[in-house]
C-alpha cells in the first residue's frame, strides 16, 4: 500500500447545520489512489464529491478518519503545505496579475529559473489554447478562459497531487473534446496523479483511469469505466452510468431445468439451462424475484420470442435510439446504424445470456453480470 | 397544406436586427424543430407568431389566415415558454386544465385528458401541489402539459425541457414525438440541443445570423449541412474542419494532407486549385495500425471513450489535429503512437471559405 499517492481511510464529513440538523455529506469513505493514476469523482449535486475533494485539498476538516498523502497523515496540515496543486471554483485568479503572471506565480515561489518558468507557461498555454490571453487581466476574459487559466496555473506546478474541479465545464463542445484529449495526454506523459470532480460522465470516462461513483455521501463503486459499464456493483450505478443507462425490470424468476425471467406484466426471457452457468444460478439462488438489466447497446432487435410496440425511433447522425414499450416502461435499444422500423409497429427483441445483468430486489446489489457471478 | 407560414418577417430591437426577412412554412401536424445557438432569435420568432411581439415587416399566416395584425388571444396558438407563467393560486391540475375549463369541457373528460398528459410528463404525483411547491423541472412540465392538453392547431414550445434533469429529459425526448403527433398540432419546438432537434423534428430549421441557414430533414442537416456553421452545430464531437486545396490528377481530384494524397469524389473535380474548407465527421475516419491505400500517417495523441464509442485525437505530420470516432469501446489494444487514418471519401464535405456554403458535387 506504500505505492498509494493518496489514501482516504474511513473518512466521514458531517456539517453541523445552523438551526437545521447536521448533514452527513460523506460516509465512511475508503479510497486509494495510485501514483500516476487519474481518478474522477462522479455524481450528481449533493453526492459528496466536492466535499471529498475539498477535504483532500485541506479546505474542509475531516470529521472522522484519515487522509494520507504520500505516506503523511495530513488531516491537520494547511492546504499550502500539502504539495497539492488545485484548480477550483472559488480558488480564483489574482485580479491584479495578468494571466501569464498568475500561471507563473506558483513557479516563482518554487525557485524555478525565469527561463524555465517562461517555457513551462508557454507550453501549458499552448496545450490549453490560451496563448492569446496571457497578457490580459482575469476580469477581461471569459468564464471559459478563466477556467483554463486556472487549470494552467495548477498544471505548471510540481505537486504530488493535482485536484481539479469540473476542469472542462464551461467550454464549447469542439474545444472540450480536443482539450480533454490533450489534457489526458499531458497527465499521462508526465505521470501526474490527478483527482477531478465532475457531474458529467462523458468527461469522467474521457479523462479518468478509474471513476468513483458517489451518491448520498456513499461511494457506490470505484472502478474503470469498462467495469462500471460491464460490471455495475448495484442498480444505482447501472442506471446512472451509461448514455443511455441500462434498462432494468423487476422480474419473477423460475430456476429449474431452464432459467426463466418473467417481467411483471411483460415478456419472459427464457434460457436453456446450459446458457446460464452454474455460478450465475448459484448467485441467483432461490430468489423468486430479481431485477434484470440489459444495456441499450446489448438489446438484440428482430430476434427473440416476444415483441413490443415501438414508441420512437430516432437517428442522431451517428447512432439510433429506439424505444419500445415493455411492461409499462421504456426499453431502449441503441445501434450505430439506422434501424429500419417504424413507430407504432411491433418489433421482436431479445437478449443474450452473456448480456444479462441480475440484481437483488432488496439490496439492489448485483448478483451476476453475463456469464459470471458478481 | 401549410398550416403555419411566415413570410419575409423582420424584427429589430434597440440592440440590433434579430431576424432579417425570414420565411418558413410548416404543414398540418408537422413538428419543426427550431434550432440555433442562444441569442439567435428563436424565442423572438415564437413571440412574433404568438402575437406578443409585432414584426417590423412581413406577414404571419396561421391556418391560411393572415394574423399579422391580430391579437394573441384570437390566433388559436398554444404556448409553453421558458418562464413557466403558471397561475400561482391554482394547483398544478387546475393549471393544466385551465384551457379546457374555459372551453366548458365536461369534468370527466378534463380529468382523463389531464391524467394522460400528466402520466406522460411524469407529474401525476404533483398535480395537487401549488406551483411554488414544484421544482423548476416540474413547473416546466406543468406548463408543457397545459399547452398540450388544449390540443391547439398551432403549438409553440420554447425549450420546454430546458430545466428538466438529464435522465428525464432523455425519456421525454423519446416519448414527446408520439404525444405531439397524437395532438395533431403543428408544432414549432425551440431547442439548443442538436440531439433533441434531430430526435423530435420532422424537419429542423437552423437559425443562424438572423436567418434560417437550412430547413431540412434531420439526416440531411447532419449529412449535408448547408454551411460550415450548420455543420459545426450538429454532431458530437464537432465535425473536423481543415483548409485544403484540391488538386487535379489523372485519377480524379485529390487533396494533400500531412504528406499523403487522398482521393476525393469525382464530383469535386471543379474545385481543383481553389481554396476550400474540408469537413469530415469523426465517425467517417477509420484508424488502423497498418497503412492501406490512401491512408494518412498520424500520431494517436489520446484515446478517450465517448458513450459506447471511442474517440481518438490524431495529429498529422503537418500538425493538424483530427478527431476520429469508432463504434464500440474496445480501447484497450490501441495505445498512443503512430497509426494510419483513412477517410470515407464519399462523406467528405467541401465548403467555400468565403461564403461558408457547402460546395455541391457536380456531374462529370
Amino acid at each position: 500500500m506504500s505505492e498509494a499517492a493518496l489514501s482516504i481511510k474511513s473518512v466521514d464529513k458531517i456539517y453541523e447545520g445552523r438551526g437545521k440538523g447536521p448533514v452527513h455529506a460523506v460516509k465512511n469513505l475508503d479510497m486509494d489512489v495510485q501514483r500516476g493514476e487519474i481518478v474522477a469523482l462522479l455524481g450528481s449535486s449533493g453526492c459528496g464529491k466536492t466535499s471529498t475533494l475539498r477535504m483532500i485539498a485541506g479546505f474542509e476538516e475531516v470529521t472522522r478518519g484519515d487522509i494520507v498523502l504520500e505516506g503523511r497523515r495530513v488531516n491537520q496540515m494547511p492546504p499550502a503545505r500539502r504539495k497539492v496543486a488545485m484548480a477550483f471554483e472559488g480558488y480564483s485568479l489574482y485580479p491584479p496579475l495578468t494571466v501569464r503572471d498568475n500561471i507563473a506565480f506558483a513557479l516563482k515561489s518554487a525557485r524555478t529559473s525565469a527561463k524555465d518558468a517562461q517555457k513551462s507557461v508557454a507550453d501549458v498555454a499552448r496545450i490549453l489554447e490560451i496563448e492569446g490571453i496571457l497578457d490580459r487581466y482575469p476580469s477581461s476574459i471569459s468564464g471559459g478562459e478563466q477556467q483554463r487559466a486556472s487549470l494552467a496555473r495548477a498544471l505548471v506546478r510540481q505537486a504530488d497531487l493535482y485536484l481539479l474541479d469540473e476542469p472542462m465545464g464551461q467550454l464549447e463542445p469542439r474545444l472540450r473534446a480536443v482539450l480533454r484529449g490533450r489534457l489526458k495526454s499531458l497527465l499521462v506523459d508526465r505521470r501526474m496523479t490527478a483527482i477531478f470532480v465532475t457531474h458529467d460522465q462523458t468527461e469522467a470516462n474521457a479523462l479518468a483511469d478509474r471513476v468513483a461513483v458517489m451518491e448520498g455521501g456513499v461511494l457506490q463503486q470505484f472502478a474503470s469505466q469498462k467495469d462500471l459499464r460491464e460490471r455495475p456493483a448495484n442498480l444505482f450505478v447501472a442506471t446512472f452510468v451509461g448514455e443511455p443507462p441500462m434498462n432494468v425490470f423487476e422480474s419473477n424468476v423460475v430456476n429449474s431445468d431452464r432459467v426463466r425471467f418473467a417481467i411483471n406484466n411483460g415478456p419472459t426471457f427464457d434460457f436453456a439451462g446450459g446458457d446460464i452457468p452454474p455460478s450465475v444460478r448459484t448467485a441467483i439462488g432461490r430468489r423468486e424475484k430479481v431485477v434484470i438489466g440489459v444495456r441499450p447497446h446489448a438489446v438484440r432487435l428482430g430476434v427473440g420470442s416476444d415483441d413490443a410496440r415501438i414508441v420512437s425511433n430516432q437517428w442522431l447522425g451517428d447512432q439510433s435510439h429506439l424505444a419500445m414499450e415493455v411492461a409499462g416502461k421504456l426499453m431502449v435499444a441503441v445501434s450505430h446504424a439506422p434501424i429500419p422500423a417504424k413507430v407504432g409497429e411491433r418489433l421482436r427483441f431479445g437478449v443474450s445470456a452473456s448480456d444479462l445483468h441480475v440484481f437483488d430486489v432488496g439490496t439492489s446489489a448485483a448478483l451476476s453480470h453475463g456469464l459470471e457471478a458478481a | 397544406m401549410a398550416n403555419l407560414e411566415i413570410r419575409s418577417v423582420s424584427k429589430e430591437f434597440k440592440t440590433g436586427k434579430v431576424l432579417d426577412r425570414i420565411s418558413l412554412a410548416a404543414d398540418n401536424g408537422e413538428i419543426v424543430a427550431v434550432f440555433g445557438p442562444s441569442g439567435s432569435g428563436k424565442t423572438v420568432l415564437l413571440r412574433l407568431i404568438a402575437g406578443v411581439e409585432q414584426p417590423d415587416e412581413g406577414s404571419i399566416f396561421l391556418g391560411g389566415r393572415d394574423v399579422t395584425d391580430q391579437e394573441p388571444e384570437t390566433r388559436g396558438v398554444g404556448m409553453a415558454f421558458q418562464n413557466f407563467a403558471l397561475f400561482p393560486h391554482m394547483s398544478a391540475f387546475d393549471n393544466v386544465a385551465s384551457a379546457l375549463t374555459a372551453q366548458n369541457v365536461p369534468r370527466d373528460v378534463i380529468r382523463a385528458k389531464v391524467g394522460k398528459v400528466a402520466a406522460l410528463l411524469k407529474i401525476e404525483h404533483v398535480l395537487q401541489h401549488a406551483p411554488r411547491e414544484l421544482s423548476n423541472g416540474q413547473k416546466q412540465r406543468t406548463a408543457l402539459a397545459r399547452a398540450l392538453v388544449a390540443e391547439p392547431k398551432i403549438l409553440l414550445l420554447d425549450d420546454p425541457l430546458r430545466n428538466v434533469d438529464a435522465k428525464l429529459r432523455y425519456e421525454m425526448r423519446l416519448e414527446l414525438p408520439s404525444l405531439l403527433k397524437a395532438s395533431g398540432s403543428t408544432v414549432l419546438y425551440v431547442t439548443q440541443d442538436y440531439k433533441e432537434a434531430m430526435a423530435l423534428g420532422d424537419r429542423i430549421a437552423v437559425l443562424s445570423d438572423r436567418d434560417f441557414a437550412q430547413v431540412a430533414r434531420p439526416a440531411e442537416v447532419y449529412g449535408s449541412p448547408a454551411t460550415i456553421n450548420v455543420a459545426r452545430l450538429f454532431g458530437d464531437p464537432t465535425i473536423n474542419l481543415m483548409p485544403v486545396e484540391p488538386l487535379a490528377s489523372r485519377t480524379g481530384p485529390k487533396i494533400k494532407i500531412g504528406g499523403a494524397e487522398l482521393s476525393l469524389p469525382a464530383g469535386y473535380a471543379h474545385m481543383a486549385g481553389k481554396a476550400c474548407v474540408l469537413g469530415l465527421r469523426a465517425e467517417n475516419i477509420v484508424v488502423a495500425d497498418t497503412p492501406s491505400p490512401e491512408s494518412l500517417p498520424v500520431e494517436v495523441v489520446a484515446v478517450t471513450p465517448l458513450n459506447e464509442r471511442t474517440l481518438l485525437l490524431l495529429r498529422t505530420d503537418d500538425g493538424r489535429e483530427i478527431l476520429a470516432s469508432e463504434a464500440g469501446t474496445n480501447e484497450a489494444p490501441r495505445r498512443h503512437g503512430p497509426a494510419f487514418a483513412r477517410f470515407h471519401a464519399e462523406a467528405v464535405l467541401l465548403f467555400d471559405p468565403a461564403s461558408g456554403r457547402r460546395i455541391d458535387l457536380q456531374a462529370a
